[in-house]
């Protein structure tokens, strides 16, 4: 029995001696990267980027800059304010009962709301009292409109720092240059913000056939 | 317009001993060519400026990589002439070099493509391809979960998208860092960019396709016919490497969109894309949304296994 078990071990001791050279082998000769992503794994320092100038004269007007940055660079994201057609809210809603008839559905009928799923929202998650004309959170911090992101970053905090960082949402125009993003609202509507099914734009052929 | 026979190019070649080796045989094909294209050129009137002068001074032209700057220039301006000449339009060619510091990628979502091909339609649009076959850079496969590889996948649907339970996989050019079409290539008619675009020479192309039976990634096509593109739809700015009009007879592909990615724009795809699924910058610059990509999500690349290093991965959310 005695020996039984000084040689299990020694079996024990030896295997895993084996197994720590096995490794320090693969770390030796496996260890760095080949091909691509050596190249770009090695390119740690900024880019000094030529192209920059030529493009900031080329930027849109209506972007702003981002309250957040990726690797402390700023980036800008497209406007929203001038693109909601009855803004002000508070031309309307200022506290005043509204008389007119069928207000409601004449001002807001082609708002459909499908956002939330199995808890959908209403339209008093996002759409305060007061302010009137701004977003709040639900920490009570005010935001504006433009910088919408913060308020759907709430919940969507995911595909916010997905966002910052590019994996999410879309560059507009230039690669290079000033980093300019599609606000979340450039793409989603807000009140259903699943995209919707459509026909593709075109369809392809057989690749085998000439 | 390209050398009929590599021997063309050969006869022609700039080394100073090429007097020396010229055979006999090859000095009375030139002589001959030479009579039977000035006969031609007393037909048809052959004046410096001309179509036929134009011709001509393409057809005895260098490949674009043993060019200088003013030989590059004066093909440009030569091909400008001529699109004016035969097509009646204003076309700018650029040939531009690469910027520094740059090597260029790729990467495609696949949880948020959903299948719309507006890349493939701007591609089309942008690259001046063929409309008549129906040519496409782009090709986007519709797959259900579990598939991995398109060619499992359905490359020809046609109904309203995105359907549930499917997911969609865009396929072109991967740009291969170690890109097996240019090791194929018999007459160097295609090669790796230093900014990781991999190109082709047109007029240096002899149509020997394999460079397309040498792309493990089906991401090259061949021009059986002289491409139709109607002249209102022609994209004027062109590049010598990329969108450029091709002939019967060349091989061609994704360029990343040259003429637009060297001046910092997206290429047409990326610019295209209703949902954000497709991400392009540089490699090289720590700070970019390519970058971002490779170190936060799941990446992988088709067939990494080959070696071939493509520059374009695909991630999941």
């Amino acid at each position: 029995m005695k020996n039984n078990s000084s040689y299990l071990r020694l079996g024990f001791i030896v295997a895993v001696a084996w197994m720590a050279l096995i490794g320090l082998a693969i770390d030796g000769f496996c260890g760095h990267e080949e091909g691509v992503k050596a190249l770009f794994q090695q390119a740690m320092g900024p880019w000094h980027d030529p192209l920059a100038a030529t493009i900031a004269g080329a930027l849109p007007a209506d972007i702003t800059q981002v309250h957040e940055t990726y690797n402390g660079r700023p980036f800008w994201t497209q406007t929203r304010k001038d693109k909601v057609t009855r803004f002000k809210c508070s031309q309307c809603h200022d506290g005043r009962t509204v008389t007119a008839e069928n207000a409601a559905a004449v001002a807001h009928g082609d708002i459909v709301l499908d956002h939330g799923g199995a808890k959908p929202l209403s339209c008093f998650t996002c759409h305060k009292d007061n302010p009137r004309d701004q977003f709040e959170t639900e920490k009570g911090v005010t935001i504006d409109m433009d910088h919408v992101y913060e308020l759907c970053g709430q919940c969507h905090f995911r595909q916010k720092s997905d966002w910052i960082g590019g994996a999410h949402g879309k560059r507009l125009d230039h690669w290079a240059g000033q980093r300019v993003v599609a606000n979340c609202t450039s793409c989603h509507n807000p009140h259903s913000p699943v995209f919707k099914k459509r026909w593709p734009a075109t369809y392809s052929l057989p690749l085998d056939e000439p | 317009m390209k050398p009929l026979q590599p021997s063309c190019s050969t006869t022609l070649s700039e080394s100073p001993d090429a007097d020396k080796t010229r055979g006999r045989r090859d000095f009375l094909k030139g002589a001959l060519q030479l009579a039977a294209l000035c006969g031609t050129a007393a037909l048809t009137g052959c004046e410096p400026g001309g179509r036929f002068g134009l011709q001509w001074q393409e057809f005895f032209k260098k490949n674009y990589r043993l060019m200088t700057p003013l030989e590059k220039e004066a093909t440009v301006q030569r091909l400008e002439q001529l699109a004016k000449l035969r097509r009646g339009i204003d076309i700018h060619i650029s040939a531009a070099e690469p910027v520094k510091e740059v090597l260029f990628g790729y990467a495609f979502n696949l949880t948020r493509c959903e299948g719309f091909m507006e890349c493939v339609q701007a591609c089309v649009r942008e690259n001046n391809l063929d409309r008549k076959s129906k040519t496409q850079y782009i090709r986007i496969f519709e797959l259900e979960p579990g598939q991995m590889s398109p060619e499992s996948g359905n490359g020809q649907y046609f109904h309203e998208v995105p359907v549930n339970g499917h997911f969609y996989m865009g396929i072109q050019c991967f740009h291969c860092q170690n890109a097996p079409c240019v090791k194929a290539c018999p007459t160097k008619a295609t090669w790796m960019e230093p900014d990781g675009i991999v190109v082709v020479d047109y007029d240096w192309c002899i149509g020997c396709r394999y460079c397309m039976a040498a792309c493990p990634y089906w991401g090259r096509r061949f021009n059986w016919n002289e491409p139709y593109v109607p002249k209102e739809e022609i994209t004027l700015k062109q590049h010598y490497l990329g969108n450029r009009l091709r002939s019967r007879g060349m091989m061609e592909k994704c360029t990343f969109c040259i003429q637009r990615s060297r001046d910092g724009q997206l290429p047409a795809c990326a610019a295209a894309c209703p949902t954000g699924a497709r991400v392009f910058g540089n490699l090289l610059d720590p700070d970019s949304e390519i970058r971002f990509v490779l170190k936060h999500k799941k990446v992988f690349r088709l067939k990494e296994d080959l070696g071939t290093e493509p520059k374009f991965w695909f991630f999941v959310d």
